[in-house]
């Protein structure tokens, strides 16, 4: 196995720091929105959902990785905002149509299939290469379950009151 | 390396190996869960290790979407909410 230099890097920040940054989304959610005002349970579900997902795209650094950058673009999009992107040493065009992709792209078909559904569901997995998409299916699954972890001792913790 | 800098500029495009590809899977698959995955004797077959990560991946959202309903919920019917958060979260 000659691949030492493929070993994906999978560091994530420690769960202070996820924790951090989701506590920050929260209670600006707060602020904006007071306890009184008559929101829908829905939105306010949505929201908070939406800010986990943000927080989390954060703590795990920002626009420095493919999944996080697309992920803030959506929210962004979402809210009429605009994202800025930290300037990278090297030019990355992140972003290859899929006409291409479909003909650089000649592996197995059946692994190419499961690929396919992989990419619908991470973020921004729509113009990654296959090999791009292990690595970031890597990171983003464990950002992901770190997130939950997050969530779950908070809402542990409130339900102990 | 050389490999990432000329893919990024799109000049060529080199080859990536299956091996490469197989072994990146491997990776991902020590990530997942072991529910009974526990280091098969043979070969993971690559399809299935994806398809396990999907359904990973459906499971956490799944779970993103649960427990974001259910602190709506608590912050809801908590006024000193800020503190109980920061309590919650320092008694990890």
């Amino acid at each position: 196995m000659a691949s030492a230099d493929k070993l994906i890097n999978t560091d994530v920040p420690e769960k202070d720091v996820f924790a951090l940054h989701f506590l920050q989304s929260l209670s600006n959610l707060k602020t904006q929105n007071p306890l009184n005002s008559p929101a829908k349970s829905i939105d306010r579900v949505r929201k908070i959902k939406k800010a986990a997902y943000v927080s989390m795209a954060r703590a795990a650094g920002g626009t420095s990785r493919l999944w996080s950058r697309a992920l803030l673009r959506r929210a962004a999009k979402d809210d009429n905002k605009s994202v800025r992107f930290s300037r990278r040493k090297r030019k990355v065009t992140w972003k290859i149509s899929s006409k291409r992709r479909k003909s650089n792209n000649q592996r197995a078909p059946v692994v190419e299939e499961a690929a396919e559904r992989l990419r619908n569901l991470v973020p921004g997995g729509g113009g990654m290469e296959t090999s791009k998409l292990m690595e970031e299916t890597a990171h983003y699954i464990k950002c992901l379950s770190m997130q939950v972890k997050v969530m779950q001792c908070l809402v542990d913790g409130l339900s102990q009151k | 390396m050389s490999n990432r800098k000329s893919r990024s500029r799109q000049t060529g495009v080199p080859m990536i190996t299956e091996e490469q590809i197989n072994d990146l899977v491997l990776q991902l698959h020590r990530l997942l869960p072991e529910l009974g995955n526990n280091r098969r004797s043979g070969k993971v077959s690559a399809s299935r290790v994806l398809q396990e990560t999907c359904s990973y991946i459906r499971n956490l959202s799944k779970e993103v979407d649960d427990l974001s309903e259910r602190l709506s919920q608590l912050l809801e019917s908590t006024d000193s909410a800020q503190a109980a958060l920061i309590r919650s979260l320092l008694m990890q």
